[in-house]
């Protein structure tokens, strides 16, 4: 017994006080789970900040050296590049990062990078649609699409991003059509809110919309008889691929838990880690050795765009402008 | 009695909290005009016009609506004798006790494509009709009037208490019809009323955040919050909430100038009041089924469906020892901010009430400005001025407490002041002659006396501060969420049943507060 009380019992106790502050972006709902999973298993403590990514990319650049964060977890890579841009971040050296994250989806410093992907497809309803007119995300913005068009709102990150996406494969005259004519075609049907982009096309109300593919199988997992499906555009040859952005995590410059960051980052990385990370939302898990979920198309059944999600960070600040310019709600 | 005015210690302890309660406003009026003015021109440009539009039609519809719906409840309580009017004489101040972003949040879910009332509406009048979706102008209407027109109610019906009935017997006398005395004698009597009330209700309209957030509806305060958050540069924040708090200001002194005309309308001699009149069976369920639609929509149906989805999440064992972490995080904080406030009033009420030298007197109106400042702007100041210039307290709680006071001490400063005013002097010049110093004679002579006014100021300052949501949303440590940032979190993510907990713990804190509120003499002007 004696001895007993001598010897440290709790083995786990003094990686217990390990702490990795993370700041984010992506909704609790999608996120925690998965940092209490992390915490459970490693007994590092996880401290979580939520709130707009852009927010924090400011948050980040007012703390300077005096940043709490260690990491920076975004829904859109924009944001992390441009934290980047600023010298927020700094390279994640674990040694798996160029043998598990494809070279599309990671900064070119590695100081951050993809974890899982979210496509910006369009969704249809079944029995208003024939889907076979439809090549491209662009044919949308043509005035046959009138009345029948959903769009999310001028402050959506995804619009902002699919936008820039538009830019850089097509330029500036053919965004800025596309913007025009989707603005006009759904006039008055501008959501705050995927889902009620999903519920809209479901109920009949338009017949297509712009949304995020997961909210098209959320939609689906609650209601399965529900007319709608995704349609995954521009897929010809040389054509743009679909608009593909990822969820990520970067490294802050001034992190003062480096190693507790680094096991965080290392879990998300791993078969584990990606599914819970990718599957709580039905994204498409970075890994390849991670299949997505079954509901959706599987990854190697289309074709990504091949723009570098680093562009996303330069174009944002021009696309804004050119979208409010237009007037888009 | 003249006073020598001399600068004392404590007049510079005044200047000092003046200064520190109007610096940040300034900084941010100074950083709106350093550096590249461009943006300012591509600002005007494309997002000004629809901000103005936006903002000031809001403030016209909820005014109207508010003055129509506080008006003629405020009438009928005060002159008629009907089923449940004591109820309704209180009842209709109960709509206080909700903040906008938890009415707010409850009508997103109501008014909802497919959501309840769409559904009901389409059982009654066929499927194909389709109700205005409440991320508009309508909803904002809606949420707005039904969470303001207490004050409206309240103000107008300390007015017609207070009414001399001759007037309108003079003019029924005359051969005026009731509708014609009503809308020619009656109104115009209570009109400072009216003016007060409307003042309030455009204030609260133009300074929101929680409602026209969750409701997507862009005005001025919401697109400077969104400004700060989803944009890099802060000039153009800085200066969008310049502009709106110049309108503030404008605001603020023809409402004042308006006051001081009108004194005019106040009745002097002998006041006879109105004893209510009995109702017929007819009128009686006509108020009834009225009143009690109104109450329905501003307090009752939210509430039960607050309590509803409580229940759920508490059943769903949704409601996690984190809550019990937000409710200490929210008390704290808000019962710090209110000692504070209280300790840095005390100083400017004091001087200002004993010594009412011009400089004391511009320090206690200093202090206001707080009254015409947005939580976004209050935060805005605090994140450029800490940012740049202090940086080593930014994150921590103390900018978020400095958000607080600066936003929130002029509403108990003005219980402060009168309580300070109802003290005679006297006493305090003879505890003096009696050899009693300074701090002595405050603490053992007028701070007795002021106790009960000081409480009332505290208990509104803390339950203001357990409301605010932007400056917290935009300030708040690390760990530091509370329970109106984790309401807001949770509604804007539509998970309702996640919210509704820390929403209804909100309400009920807040329900002796508007008491408080009810009991105060409303009289305007």
């Amino acid at each position: 017994m004696g001895l007993l009380t001598l010897e440290p019992i709790h083995l786990p106790k003094s990686s217990a006080a390990e702490t990795v502050v993370v700041y984010s972006g992506r909704a609790e709902r999608l996120i925690k789970p998965v940092l209490d999973h992390f915490e459970k298993t490693t007994g590092t403590s996880v401290q979580l900040l939520t709130a707009g990514s852009t927010e924090l990319v400011n948050r980040l650049r007012a703390e300077k050296t005096r940043t709490p964060a260690d990491v920076f977890i975004t829904n859109e890579a924009g944001a992390l590049e441009l934290a980047r841009n600023l010298n927020l971040l700094q390279p994640i050296t674990l040694p798996g990062i160029k043998t598990i994250i494809p070279e599309a989806f990671r900064a070119p410093d590695n100081s951050w990078i993809g974890l899982s992907g979210r496509m910006w497809v369009i969704v249809y309803n079944t029995n208003m649609v024939d889907p076979s007119h439809i090549h491209s995300l662009l044919d949308l913005a043509t005035p046959s699409w009138k009345g029948k068009l959903a769009i999310p709102t001028a402050n959506s990150e995804y619009l902002q991003a699919g936008a820039s996406m538009v830019l850089a494969a097509k330029g500036k005259q053919t965004s800025n059509n596309f913007l025009q004519g989707i603005r006009d075609n759904a006039d008055n049907e501008v959501y705050g809110k995927n889902r009620q982009i999903v519920d809209a096309v479901a109920k009949g109300k338009v017949s297509v919309g712009i949304v995020n593919h997961y909210y098209i199988f959320r939609h689906l997992a609650k209601d399965p008889q529900a007319p709608i499906a995704p349609l995954i555009t521009d897929q010809e040859e040389g054509g743009m691929g679909s608009i593909m952005n990822v969820a990520g995590i970067g490294l802050t410059a001034h992190a003062k838990h480096v190693s507790a960051a680094n096991q965080l980052i290392e879990f998300l990385m791993s078969p584990t880690g990606q599914e819970m990370f990718a599957h709580t939302n039905k994204e498409y898990p970075v890994n390849p050795s991670v299949k997505a979920d079954p509901a959706v198309p599987p990854a190697s059944s289309f074709r990504a765009s091949t723009i570098p999600l680093t562009r996303l960070a330069e174009l944002r600040e021009p696309i804004i402008q050119e979208i409010q310019r237009l007037g888009l709600r | 009695m003249v006073r020598h005015i001399q600068l004392t210690p404590l007049s510079f302890l005044g200047i000092g909290i003046a200064t520190l309660l109007t610096f940040p406003l300034l900084y941010v009026a100074y950083s709106a005009f350093t550096g590249d003015l461009s943006q300012a021109g591509n600002l005007w440009n494309t997002r000004l016009p629809e901000l103005v539009t936006n903002t000031i039609s809001l403030a016209i519809g909820v005014s109207i609506a508010t003055l129509t719906l506080g008006v003629s409840t405020a009438w009928l309580i005060t002159r008629y004798q009907f089923w449940g009017r004591a109820f309704w004489d209180w009842g209709f101040v109960l709509p206080l006790a909700i903040p906008s972003f938890v009415l707010a949040y409850v009508y997103t879910y109501l008014l909802d494509r497919g959501g309840p009332v769409e559904q009901s509406w389409q059982w009654l009048a066929g499927a194909d009709v389709h109700l205005p979706s409440p991320y508009s102008f309508t909803g904002a209407l809606v949420v707005m009037t039904l969470n303001t027109f207490p004050y409206v109610y309240l103000l107008a019906r300390a007015a017609f208490q207070n009414f001399n009935l001759s007037f309108e017997e003079a003019a029924q006398a005359m051969g005026a019809t009731r509708w014609e005395t009503f809308f020619r004698v009656s109104l115009p009597l209570i009109r400072p009323a009216l003016v007060a009330s409307m003042f309030l209700v455009v204030l609260y309209v133009v300074s929101d955040f929680g409602a026209v957030s969750l409701l997507r509806f862009q005005t001025f305060t919401y697109a400077i919050y969104q400004q700060i958050t989803g944009r890099f540069d802060y000039q153009s924040a800085a200066l969008l909430s310049l502009l709106l708090v110049t309108f503030a200001l404008v605001f603020l002194f023809a409402e004042r100038w308006f006051r001081q005309q009108s004194r005019f309308y106040q009745t002097s001699g002998r006041v006879r009041t109105a004893t209510p009149k009995p109702c017929s069976m007819g009128q009686n369920l006509a108020i009834t089924l009225s009143f009690l639609m109104i109450f329905v929509a501003a307090f009752g149906l939210p509430v039960f469906l607050l309590i509803q989805w409580t229940l759920t999440a508490w059943t769903n064992g949704e409601v996690g020892s984190s809550f019990w972490t937000y409710i200490g995080n929210s008390v704290v904080l808000s019962a710090t901010a209110a000692t504070a406030a209280l300790a840095l009033g005390t100083p400017l009420a004091y001087l200002a009430s004993r010594f009412p030298s011009k400089l004391h007197i511009a320090c206690l109106q200093g202090a206001y400005i707080g009254y015409v400042l947005p939580g976004p702007v209050a935060a805005l100041a605090l994140l450029m001025l800490f940012t740049d210039v202090i940086p080593f307290l930014y994150g921590t709680v103390f900018v978020l407490i400095l958000a607080y006071l600066i936003h929130y001490l002029p509403a108990g400063l003005q219980a402060m002041e009168s309580a300070l005013q109802q003290v005679n002097p006297n006493l305090e010049e003879a505890a003096r002659n009696l050899g009693s110093k300074g701090f002595r004679t405050f603490f053992q002579i007028t701070f007795p006396l002021v106790r009960k006014g000081f409480s009332a100021a505290w208990l509104l300052m803390f339950l203001l501060c357990i409301k605010e949501l932007p400056a917290t949303l935009l300030l708040r440590p690390i760990g530091f969420d509370t329970l109106a940032v984790r309401v807001w979190l949770e509604a804007s993510e539509e998970l309702y049943q996640l919210a509704a907990p820390p929403a209804l713990l909100i309400v009920i804190l807040s329900i002796p507060a508007v008491f408080l509120l009810s009991k105060k003499n409303w009289q305007a002007g």
